[in-house]
């Protein structure tokens, strides 16, 4: 930093100068003062006259001294360096804290890094593209043939290709009994009972799966007008969690170009499969842990369930 | 109603009724459960009368006429090991109508009472059984509302009773063996009930003290 500065520089003399312009500018500031407070009583209009520019010249003095000293001194700093362009202000950027800071290389890493993950998200997005989801691979065979092999729109399905899918759902598995009804217009609505286990309303509209709840065994599913209620929740913790566990899987595998294996996965895997595999033992200990229970409360079968059935997918 | 399990907390040692059932609730509300007020089951005996026995030489039965504060309008009417009626309230003034047939054994009152817990999906009644004027021993009734079967759920419950009732927890209920898939009902913890009345009244008075 020293022969840097050293160079156009001379530190001591800058100092010096500093103050010669301090006491320069406080003579000043002296003969401003004098004038501005003009002749001070004395008992003849001459003494006044003489006391006043007997100060005055005193004071311009002083501001010539000053004035000689600060001149002295500005020859001894020096001429700024010629090589800074923006002279004695171009030393700012030799600051060597900025040296110390790895910012470039940082910010090279920074943009190599994005540039890559740039890359392979595009490389992803073409992939998962080709096999939107790798779940129906297994059904793809069986379920193909089966499919009208146009479907346009697949929101506009006639009702009783709806009705068809689920009953054929239906006799698939003694166990879980589908009722079907259509009480708002031509969206159909599902109640599935499995054993004596639980209940699923399930909101479709055609194919899709628009809504789920799961209810307990010995709740009402109905309303108080006689239709199926498809807002409130269940009033126990267990089968809230399950609902909450449905709906996950609902988001998650959706498939709009097949719907009806949505569907079937659904009701095979992500219902079914609760009664088949995770008995029902099983599903309330991982809402007691949910809770943060205590001892009894260990770890949560329900996720073992629920890997267990996207093995299925 | 889900699957309930009925039975009874011996006192412990060096202690009244009333501390153990302090105990008790103490240890609850310490695993994070909720005081959700009160609650009561009361039962009377009734024999069946000398006149209708003669006639016909049939052994004298009993009849328990029962009410829980779960089932504020209901009246359970069970035999021993028998079928259990389900009515209205308006059963008692009918057994008083049945006088001919059926009488009220005399002070064979028996009921408890006690607070109601909700933890999670558990509802936990302790109750002190009274007869009289003296407590014979505590009642711990647990119940698991989502399920239905009792056998589905039975290794759950053991496992929730063992968390508070320690070496104390029972084994499965009677009624749990007597169906093996059948949907659990009010009748089968009213049939716990009587069969807990029975076995504490057979039991030695305790002390009066544990009275409250």
């Amino acid at each position: 930093m020293a022969d840097v500065l050293s160079v156009g520089v001379n530190l001591e003399a800058f100092a010096q100068a500093i103050s010669a312009i301090q006491a320069l500018r406080s003579s000043v500031s002296r003969v401003f003062d004098c004038l501005k407070d003009g002749m001070r009583n004395k008992e003849t209009l001459e003494g006044r006259e003489k006391a006043f520019i007997a100060h005055f010249q005193d004071n311009l003095h002083s501001v010539n001294r000053d004035l000689n000293e600060l001149e002295r001194l500005s020859n001894l700093v020096g001429k700024p360096s010629e090589n800074h362009p923006l002279h004695n202000s171009g030393l700012l950027s030799l600051d060597p804290v900025q040296d110390k800071t790895p910012l470039y290389s940082q910010l090279l890493q920074a943009y190599k890094w994005s540039n890559k993950l740039q890359y392979h998200a595009g490389l992803a997005s073409g992939l998962l593209n080709q096999q939107s989801l790798k779940r129906s691979a297994n059904q793809m065979g069986v379920s193909a043939k089966r499919r009208p092999k146009a479907q346009p729109t697949t929101l506009v399905l006639p009702p009783q290709y709806v009705d068809d899918v689920i009953s054929r759902i239906d006799r698939m598995f003694p166990e879980m009994s589908i009722h079907l009804s259509r009480p708002n217009g031509t969206s159909a609505m599902l109640l599935v009972t499995l054993g004596k286990v639980l209940k699923v309303i399930v909101v479709m509209r055609s194919l899709f799966i628009d809504r789920t709840i799961v209810k307990g065994y010995n709740e009402s599913v109905y309303a108080e007008d006689g239709k199926l209620d498809i807002w409130s929740k269940s009033n126990y913790q267990v089968f809230q969690k399950v609902t909450d566990h449905a709906t996950t899987a609902l988001l998650h595998y959706q498939l709009p170009q097949m719907p009806d294996v949505v569907v079937r996965s659904f009701m095979v895997s992500g219902l079914r499969s609760r009664v088949a595999h995770g008995d029902l033992s099983s599903l309330p200990v991982s809402a007691g842990s949910s809770e943060g229970g205590p001892q009894w409360a260990r770890a949560s079968a329900w996720d073992t369930g629920q890997r267990r059935a996207d093995a299925f997918f | 109603m889900g699957v309930t399990c009925v039975s009874q907390m011996p006192v412990a040692e060096g202690k009244s009724v009333q501390q153990t059932v302090e105990l008790l609730t103490r240890k609850l509300e310490m695993l994070g459960a909720e005081k959700q007020g009160t609650f009561c089951v009361d039962c009377e005996t009734y024999h069946t009368a000398a006149s209708t026995l003669g006639s016909q030489g049939q052994a004298g039965k009993l009849m328990y006429v029962m009410h829980n504060s779960e089932y504020p309008l209901s009246c359970f009417a069970l035999f021993e090991n028998g079928p259990c009626l389900i009515a209205d309230t308006n059963f008692d003034v009918l057994m008083v109508k049945l006088k001919g047939f059926f009488q009220s054994a005399k002070a064979s009152k028996i009921e408890t009472r006690g607070t109601r817990y909700q933890y999670c999906d558990f509802l936990v009644k302790v109750g002190t059984v009274t007869m009289g004027p003296s407590a014979r021993g505590i009642s711990v009734e647990v119940e698991y509302g989502p399920c239905v079967v009792a056998s589905d759920c039975w290794n759950l419950l053991l496992e929730f009773l063992q968390s508070f009732l320690g070496s104390h927890t029972p084994g499965a209920p009677a009624v749990f063996g007597n169906r093996h898939d059948a949907v659990y009902g009010p009748a089968d913890t009213m049939a716990q009930y009587m069969e807990l009345f029975n076995k504490i009244r057979k039991q030695q008075q305790v002390p009066v003290a544990g009275i409250r």
